[in-house]
């Protein structure tokens, strides 16, 4: 088979997928690049939409990751999700409240593999997953501030009024402001 | 280090494997014990949370480069290239062909010598001193030849880089790597032996079925070693895996034994893979002409997941750009973030003391690819 040819075999098998997904997940797949498709869904949908992306194939749940949208305010929950069959990632995103970040577990589907990773977004971002029932800190041992990898905790200046001195000679070179 | 449990009926003590036991790495294991049978294990991640995520939030791509070797300390080279093709894509970068080699034959080299240290501690946990000697002394000329072309043993300080590579190899570099190959070999061979100690401490433990392995998220050789054909090189490539030509090495038992021998087996196939990339080495250049050291980030818009296939299975660098210096956000994953937590507490349940440390490091763990 020619060069062209295989990209012409691989672009209808892609364009299939695509309306596959549209028409069993009843929401617009993106198509970004070569084998990655993405999607935006409701929040309130996740278990239903990641079982039915389970059923159609996507069985490897690669990472769960949140972004924060400070100036938005909102989380942002992305599911990374790869087929073993299709050979694609298909992205999914969600968007949650700030103030009460809370979504449904994914832990019916993935068991202990959504649960870790849930456990890794909860601590690092402060976002409740209901229904996991382990949610106990992976990483920072007795940190009772807020959750570290938000936009708004800037940790330059924690460490600045936690850990160090200004009165001490070897320390205070870290409040000598910059020009 | 134990303690009696009074509040558990079924376990007598609970004990912690690691994190300063010299076998087990900056990680920890409680185990829950009666007699020596471990009943329930739970991972204790954490000691070497460094919040890289964080980190490069702060860091221009540049500086990250270099930060990334340092996501996981036994296969750097490969963390590099991660972010470097992270970066690549946001910036529209076209990479010179020579680059893309390079970048290739650096990479399976790394994932050679990771394999090595793999045997290395798979003896070490199981008493086999010898194996741990001779293996970590054959990884040494490998980090010879890295020293000479990235300039650092263990740390190629960003050598893979946004754009291309750093520097273009040394005169003779193709030659040096062309004569490691028979001391690899040499050792592959060596670790390969049926060594009936080593059979006894191996096979048939730790069996993780093809179906749990898809459902734990497990990747690379541990997935491999459960009957699932899956390579990220094959399956997503990237740089020119798909102009090669190398085999998936699968074992279908699922246990200790099978998951070590894939790992083993690969390491012809990057050696078949190192051979054909300096056959074909073209000339040219190794970095996006015009491209200066600085990398204008503040172009970049969108997002990118990238997976690569490390030594310990599938490698991955989520990042966004929102037309700042410094990336949004980025996320890493980890192989052995679901291989030391999900799997290792499942498989580590009621088995007994003694096949602790075979299981542990037939997951083949980086603890710091873990906690970041």
């Amino acid at each position: 088979m020619s060069e062209k040819s295989k990209h012409d075999k691989n672009q209808t098998i892609e364009e299939k997928l695509i309306e596959d997904l549209k028409s069993k997940l009843g929401t617009t797949v993106n198509y970004q690049k070569e084998r990655r498709l993405w999607m935006t869904i409701d929040p309130d949908l996740i278990v239903e939409t990641c079982t039915k992306a389970y059923e159609l194939g996507f069985e490897h749940l690669s990472t769960i990751s949140v972004t924060d949208w400070l100036k938005e305010g909102k989380h942002e929950v992305t599911y990374h999700l790869w087929s073993y069959t299709h050979n694609h990632l298909l992205t999914i995103k969600t968007k949650i409240d700030r103030k009460s970040p809370k979504i449904s577990s994914i832990n019916s589907i993935w068991g202990g593999n959504a649960e870790t990773c849930e456990r890794e977004c909860h601590e690092l971002f402060g976002v409740k997953f209901e229904g996991n029932p382990n949610l106990t800190p992976l990483f920072l041992e007795d940190w009772d501030g807020p959750p570290p990898f938000l936009k708004d905790f800037n940790w330059r200046e924690f460490v600045k009024k936690e850990m160090y001195d200004q009165n001490n000679p070897r320390e205070k070179v870290y409040f000598e402001v910059k020009k | 280090m134990t303690k009696t449990n009074e509040n558990e009926v079924n376990s007598d003590f609970t004990m912690n494997f690691g994190p300063a036991h010299p076998g087990s790495g900056n990680f920890a294991i409680k185990v829950e014990m009666r007699g020596e049978r471990v009943l329930k294990a739970t991972a204790d991640p954490g000691y070497l949370h460094r919040g890289f995520e964080k980190l490069m939030e702060y860091r221009e791509p540049m500086q990250n480069s270099v930060m990334s070797d340092r996501v996981c300390v036994l296969e750097p080279l490969q963390w590099n290239l991660v972010h470097a093709e992270a970066v690549d894509y946001l910036m529209g970068y076209e990479i010179p062909e020579r680059a893309k080699y390079i970048r290739v034959i650096l990479a399976e080299l790394s994932r050679i010598q990771s394999h090595f240290i793999w045997y290395a501690v798979l003896s070490l946990g199981t008493g086999f001193m010898t194996g741990f000697n001779i293996s970590i002394g054959y990884r040494d000329y490998i980090l010879d030849v890295l020293n000479l072309i990235t300039g650092g043993r263990v740390y190629p300080a960003g050598y893979i880089c946004p754009g291309g590579v750093r520097k273009d190899f040394p005169e003779n570099a193709e030659n040096k790597i062309l004569e490691l190959l028979p001391k690899i070999d040499y050792m592959r061979k060596f670790a390969l032996k049926e060594n009936p100690a080593w059979l006894a401490r191996f096979k048939d433990v730790g069996v993780l079925t093809k179906e749990e392995a898809i459902k734990f998220g497990a990747t690379g050789p541990v997935l491999r070693g459960s009957g699932v054909a899956a390579d990220v090189r094959r399956d997503d490539p990237y740089e020119i895996y798909d102009e090669l030509e190398f085999n998936i090495p699968v074992l279908d038992k699922g246990d200790a034994y099978s998951r070590f021998k894939v790992g083993m087996l690969e390491i012809e196939e990057s050696m078949k893979i190192i051979t054909q990339a300096i056959d074909r080495l073209p000339k040219g250049e190794v970095r996006t002409p015009n491209l200066k050291p600085i990398v204008k980030f503040q172009k970049a818009e969108g997002e990118i997941y990238i997976r690569n296939e490390l030594s310990r299975g599938e490698g991955a660098f989520y990042m966004v750009a929102t037309g700042q210096k410094t990336p949004y956000r980025v996320k890493i994953r980890g192989p052995s973030f679901t291989h030391m937590i999900p799997i290792v507490e499942h498989l580590l349940t009621d088995v007994d003391y003694a096949d602790v440390p075979a299981i542990y490091w037939s997951l083949y763990q980086c603890p710091a690819d873990v906690d970041r």
